[in-house]
């Protein structure tokens, strides 16, 4: 235990030392004030562009364009952004050599993984946070009138899908040495994940949903309740993928 | 774009400028500060973050700083 919470603390001034959570948070915070910004602006690109002879005629922005910006920017490019960021997560201290002096000296591998896992978690949970705050308060100001239902609850689910993702990360870095392979292991996952939906009876159960959903929670097309399973299935794959890289990392000759 | 529009979105313009400077100046500081980097050299580096807004002190940070 007091393994784990020292490296945690490593781990947290890594992140900052290397600019990483400077990174993540910065462009978070791009695409949440952004987010309503394009969605409010984009009736008047696209009137500028328009040339002579063709008209286009767009409703008026509401709150749901700006949402809709906020789930297709952190969906694509946040978690994008976020699995590239981390993917060094093992690979760079143990190509480095450093983890093993640690090692040596009686850290545990469990609190190792754990506490790697467990920073990731924290630095995703601000990040999605700040985007999230951002976004909230100047679609308040710009679309006061709109109401948005099950709002909580939708960027929940997307925050969920974060965490399953980053155990698929972590597990993929015990499997490979290069922060490539780990890149690949976790982008095949995703793949997977996106072909298993093709199949509609899978929908309900694949963790992906948590992360295409959204839009339809917060119009109230899709009801809460329809994800209840999917969020159960996110979870306990991520107890899995966690433990999993961590039996793994125990018997790795490093 | 005239004048009363540009007042309409200054709440978006101010934390967007600080945001691409706080990036842009951290940056620079440390190009100029760790002369190593994983590719390109220091004046190619200056030029990126400098000019090109949000993407290239991002880039230098992800890509062409160099280990200590």
């Amino acid at each position: 235990m007091r393994g784990y919470l020292v490296f945690l603390k490593k781990e947290i001034f890594e992140y900052t030392k290397t600019y990483k959570l400077l990174i993540m948070l910065v462009v978070f915070a791009i695409f949440g004030i952004t987010n309503p910004l394009i969605a409010k602006l984009l009736p008047e690109i696209l009137e500028s562009l328009a040339t002579d002879g063709v008209i286009i005629t767009l409703p008026d922005p509401t709150a749901y364009d700006a949402w809709e910006q906020f789930f297709k920017n952190a969906t694509q490019m946040g978690l994008i952004v976020t699995v590239i960021i981390f993917s060094g997560v093992l690979s760079s201290e143990l190509s480095k050599g450093t983890l093993i002096n640690l090692l040596t000296k009686g850290l545990s591998r469990t609190a190792v993984i754990l506490s790697k896992y467990t920073c990731m978690v924290l630095v995703w949970t601000a990040s999605i946070a700040l985007c999230f705050g951002l976004t909230y308060g100047y679609t308040v100001y710009l679309f006061p009138k709109d109401e948005t239902s099950n709002l909580l609850f939708s960027v929940f689910c997307l925050w969920l899908f974060g965490l399953f993702l980053l155990a698929v990360l972590i597990f993929s870095a015990t499997l490979t040495k290069s922060n490539y392979g780990c890149l690949l292991i976790t982008f095949v996952a995703v793949v997977a994940c996106m072909i298993m939906d093709i199949i509609p009876a899978m929908h309900r159960y694949n963790p992906i949903s948590l992360a295409t959903d959204n839009m339809g929670l917060i119009m109230n097309s899709i009801e809460v309740s329809s994800l209840y399973s999917a969020i159960l299935i996110s979870c306990l794959l991520s107890l899995i993928f966690v433990s999993l890289s961590v039996t793994i990392f125990r018997r790795k000759q490093l | 774009m005239d004048l009363s529009m540009l007042k309409e979105y200054l709440p978006f313009l101010i934390p967007l400028v600080i945001l691409q400077f706080a990036l842009s100046i951290t940056a620079l500081i440390h190009v100029l500060r760790h002369p190593h980097y994983r590719f390109g050299n220091k004046v190619m580096w200056v030029l990126v973050v400098m000019f090109i807004h949000f993407v290239g002190p991002i880039l230098y940070f992800a890509l062409g700083k160099g280990e200590d």
